[in-house]
């Protein structure tokens, strides 16, 4: 009876790993492999006309020429080989869109906004749009499991370049260099008129010339700022701190005045507020530490780290913070909630967070729920935090780092089951026209802004009855992926509006945030020396140990200050930082030779 | 072949076909079946990806046609293994996993067994329904929410036992945020959610005990205790040894979202284990090849200890798991 049964359980299995084997061979010759592997043959070709047309130094968008929309129908059907009859393909073709979920108001995938963009792509070019939501705060991890289930969709992005590279080192992501020529550049006209050759060409491989992935570009600069609350100011009679020291004293004063300020909640006052992405909620304190007079080169090799973790300055700034936390002026508990728990956020709206440094526009997002909104309904109306700046560099100035138009936007990428490059290409020409993307920042008149007589904007809340009109992001810019930040037809509007932009909170605050974060604003030069091939795959990791770093060396005993952060720094250099640093600083040598600035 | 207990002397077991083995009992190969196509398809197929630890994992290609793991243009199957075991993180993710394993092995394996030993003392019958079914409880909440309810109880600053021990003009403690005192709070709280589930088993253990050794031993005089040593515990000796031998099999194993949800940043020399430091490598940097490798030595280690194990308990007199 055994012997029978484990005869069958053999059986079974071997019929099992034969039908495996038979079911992966006939899998093999189907069209998949084919398409897949046949663009990398192609790209062999155009490679010379792109390496002639750009240098490795990037060149400004703002100062190309204009290009030209072909229009001619029949230039464009040679210029396809035949692919778009009368400009477009004469049958639909279906392309897959990635989209950020941020768990709106309406679906990410299926709204007002995305009906438009197919109908759009339908009309232009007889391509069907599919849009694939994917969770904002787990992106990466996401799109890793639909690359690896060849699933992903056929335009994805991410901020994280380190993360495409890792994804084409495992050839899963298609050369875009083919349709980045001169010779198309008519065809996609918005594409280059509005990201130029900084760009698009930006990820060119110095040696290869194989382009992976195109740059977004920011419309606006703006980074991080130092927020206080002003009615706290205000009732201990303090006046806006102007340098580090008189910050900590404000700290301190709301620290030991908890009893007026917070009354019978005065146990919960939070002088400072924290969270775990420590590196990013210090940072204008961090780049005050850091020297003004930074060489590109030194900001460079040191720069994998977008959180100037490895920069020199930083550690004293940690200790500052160090100090702070000793001293009880720090949210205690902040290192145990995960990235993105809601009790900080909470604990803001509620008005017991005296201070913090996030996002310039962290208090006005989002309406009705907005901190500074909250605040007046929560606490009073007086309550509310306005951004100071307050941390002087060894210069006197208030230098911190603002994003460059390009370099920091989203990285836009074909995995390579992509079946049609083209048609993706097509779809991204279309989002980036004006119209479409002034169409999608602003909804409708009437119901999600209004417009003033000098032509600027007021962002509005879609009312009850035109829930569906909402707004899906700030300005929907998941949607508009070659653009985030507000970009109207007219600049002149654009300017003027964007402070309007927010609803539900008094306008000159959003304004002087705007002016605080872009005060003495320095832009690091976007370097391309090649490809770092240490980065690849590590982001993850190393952001991971950064983040244990700053929160270690910031909650350590003061005593044991140095000896933790010298352990944290140890643990993220030998896991791959050192490695990195390294091949950067050779790179450069390679290409910049003993330049020190880009 | 030991000699099973229904073996019968001068028995010679006839040799049945396997033609005449179906068609006599094809209901039980037919009920067999299910269970089979489900091991095949969702344990057995998927083994084939372990091939993946030895080659360079490409997004695009097939299973079979991804290239061989080569180290300077030279095949190097081990490349991965290698790489993995001159790695830091993973040393210290490795010695983590055996120390909380071990420790809730220690603490965790015992606890069951004097639940179950003091429940079945028990005499009030309703008292002790209430007592089981609240101990049962904790078992059905998820990780997540225990590490809530953890954060509620024991934060330095918002903490309720924190608040109580400062009222009483003790200072916090850090029960989450010290790597040592996460171990304990780690162990305890893991203690708390299995220990009524787990003594499930023992308790239907003890109810197999023939209750005239009970009656027998109290003409003999024992009391309680010595009852519970000399009759109880011999009695469910065979079910500790085996969910033993499984717990030891567990050994490098672990439980992924119990310690993903309850480590943070502060702990992490001692809170990343072997499951999560795969999940950060493999699923958040896309390094497959290398935590296929992790994964599969892993998996190796724990049949070498199931096997070890049997194979002690079985030396020792005991019935094994097979």
């Amino acid at each position: 009876m055994k012997k029978v049964l484990a005869m069958i359980l053999v059986l079974c299995l071997v019929l099992s790993l034969c039908a495996c084997g038979s079911s992966d061979k006939t899998e093999e010759p189907a069209t998949d492999n084919k398409t897949t592997t046949e663009p990398a043959k192609k790209e062999e070709a155009p490679k010379p006309a792109v390496e002639s047309g750009v240098g490795t130094t990037l060149a400004q968008a703002e100062d190309e020429e204009k290009v030209e929309v072909i229009e001619n129908k029949d230039e464009i059907n040679i210029l396809t080989n035949g692919a778009l009859v009368d400009g477009k393909f004469p049958e639909t073709v279906t392309i897959k869109v990635e989209c950020y979920d941020r768990d709106g108001q309406t679906p990410a995938n299926d709204n007002m906004y995305t009906d438009y963009i197919k109908k759009q792509a339908l009309e232009r070019y007889n391509i069907a749009v599919e849009y694939v939501p994917v969770p904002r705060w787990t992106e990466v991890d996401q799109i890793n499991n639909l690359l690896a289930a060849q699933e992903a969709p056929d335009i994805c992005y991410t901020y994280d370049y380190a993360t495409i590279q890792a994804y084409s080192d495992m050839d899963g992501v298609v050369d875009l260099s083919e349709y980045l020529t001169e010779d198309y550049k008519g065809l996609f006209a918005n594409l280059w008129n509005w990201l130029g050759s900084a760009g698009l060409l930006s990820h060119r491989d110095p040696d290869t010339g194989a382009i992976y992935a195109i740059e977004g570009k920011r419309a606006e600069y703006y980074r991080t700022a130092t927020f206080i609350r002003q009615d706290w100011l205000d009732t201990l009679g303090l006046a806006k701190p102007t340098t580090v020291e008189e910050f900590e004293n404000c700290l301190i004063a709301f620290r030991d005045n908890a009893e007026t300020l917070l009354g019978a909640d005065a146990s919960k006052m939070v002088p400072f507020s924290m969270a775990t992405d420590a590196g990013w909620r210090a940072s204008t304190l961090i780049e005050s530490f850091m020297d003004p007079d930074i060489t590109d080169k030194e900001l460079y090799i040191n720069g994998f780290d977008e959180r100037h973790y490895t920069q020199n300055g930083t550690k004293d700034a940690v200790k500052v913070l160090n100090k702070w936390y000793n001293e009880g002026l720090i949210w205690k508990d902040f290192a145990l909630y995960a990235d993105g728990d809601a009790t900080e956020g909470d604990m803001q709206k509620a008005g017991y967070v005296g201070a913090m440094i996030c996002n310039y526009d962290i208090p006005f997002r989002d309406g009705e729920n907005s901190i500074n909104y909250q605040l007046t309904q929560l606490v009073g109306p007086d309550a509310k935090f306005v951004a100071v700046d307050t941390f002087k560099d060894k210069n006197g100035g208030y230098s911190k780092y603002a994003y460059t138009t390009t370099g920091s936007d989203r990285k836009i990428f074909m995995p390579k089951t992509n079946q049609n490059v083209l048609a993706s290409f097509l779809f991204l020409n279309m989002i980036t026209d004006p119209e479409i993307i002034n169409y999608l920042q602003l909804g409708e008149e009437g119901i999600t802004f209004t417009k003033n007589a000098d032509g600027s904007v007021n962002i509005i809340a879609a009312d009850e009855e035109h829930v569906a009109n909402t707004i899906n992001s700030q300005y929907n810019i998941d949607y508009t992926m070659t653009c985030n930040g507000l970009h109207l037809l007219d600049e002149e509007s654009t300017i003027k509006s964007k402070a309007l932009s927010y609803a539900n909170v008094d306008t000159n605050d959003v304004a002087e945030a705007m002016r605080v974060a872009g005060n003495d604003a320095k832009f690091a030069a976007q370097v391309n020396v090649g490809v770092i091939e240490a980065e690849s795959g590590l982001g993850n990791t190393l952001s991971e140990l950064r983040n244990a770093g700053y929160c270690k060396s910031i909650t350590a005993p003061e005593a044991d200050f140095d000896t933790v952060w010298n352990d944290c720094m140890n643990q993220y250099l030998t896991a791959g930082g050192q490695a990195i640093m390294d091949e950067r600083a050779a790179a450069w040598q390679k290409v910049m030779g003993d330049a020190t600035m880009y | 072949m030991s000699k099973g207990a229904n073996y019968i002397e001068g028995y010679k077991p006839r040799r049945m076909s396997v033609a005449t083995a179906l068609k006599k009992y094809w209901q039980l190969y037919l009920l067999l079946l299910l269970p089979v196509v489900y091991f095949i398809i969702f344990r057995y197929k998927p083994m084939e990806y372990i091939i993946v630890a030895f080659k360079d994992y490409k997004l695009n290609m097939d299973l079979w046609d991804m290239p061989w793991a080569t180290t300077k243009k030279e095949v190097d199957i081990f490349k991965w293994f290698v790489k993995a075991f001159s790695d830091k993180n993973f040393h210290t993710a490795l010695k983590n996993t055996i120390t909380l394993n071990l420790l809730d092995l220690i603490i965790g394996f015992p606890a069951p067994i004097i639940f179950a030993l003091v429940l079945n003392e028990l005499t009030a019958k309703r008292y002790k329904k209430v007592v089981q079914t609240i101990a049962y409880m904790p078992h059905f909440l998820s990780w997540v929410i225990i590490y809530s309810i953890a954060l509620q109880l024991l934060a330095p600053t918002s903490g309720l036992i924190n608040i109580v021990l400062n009222n009483m003009g003790i200072e916090s403690i850090d029960f989450l945020g010290k790597a040592d005192n996460w171990v304990w709070t780690y162990i305890m709280f893991g203690v708390w959610q299995n220990f009524g589930w787990g003594s499930i088993v023992y308790l239907a253990a003890i109810a197999g005990i023939n209750p005239e050794l009970y009656e027998a031993a109290s003409v003999d005089g024992a009391g309680r205790f010595k009852k519970m040593w000399h009759i109880t515990l011999p009695g469910i000796k065979s079910t500790i040894v085996v969910l033993l031998i499984m717990a030891l099999g567990g050994i490098l194993g672990g439980n992924f979202d119990r310690n993903f949800a309850m480590q943070n940043k502060l702990v992490l020399e001692k809170a990343e284990v072997i499951s999560t430091f795969v999940y950060k490598r493999g699923i958040k940097s896309l390094q497959f090849s290398l935590t296929t490798a992790v994964g599969l030595f892993q998996s190796v280690v724990g049949v070498v200890f199931l096997l070890s194990a049997n194979f002690l308990s079985r030396k020792l007199g005991e019935r094994g798991l097979w």
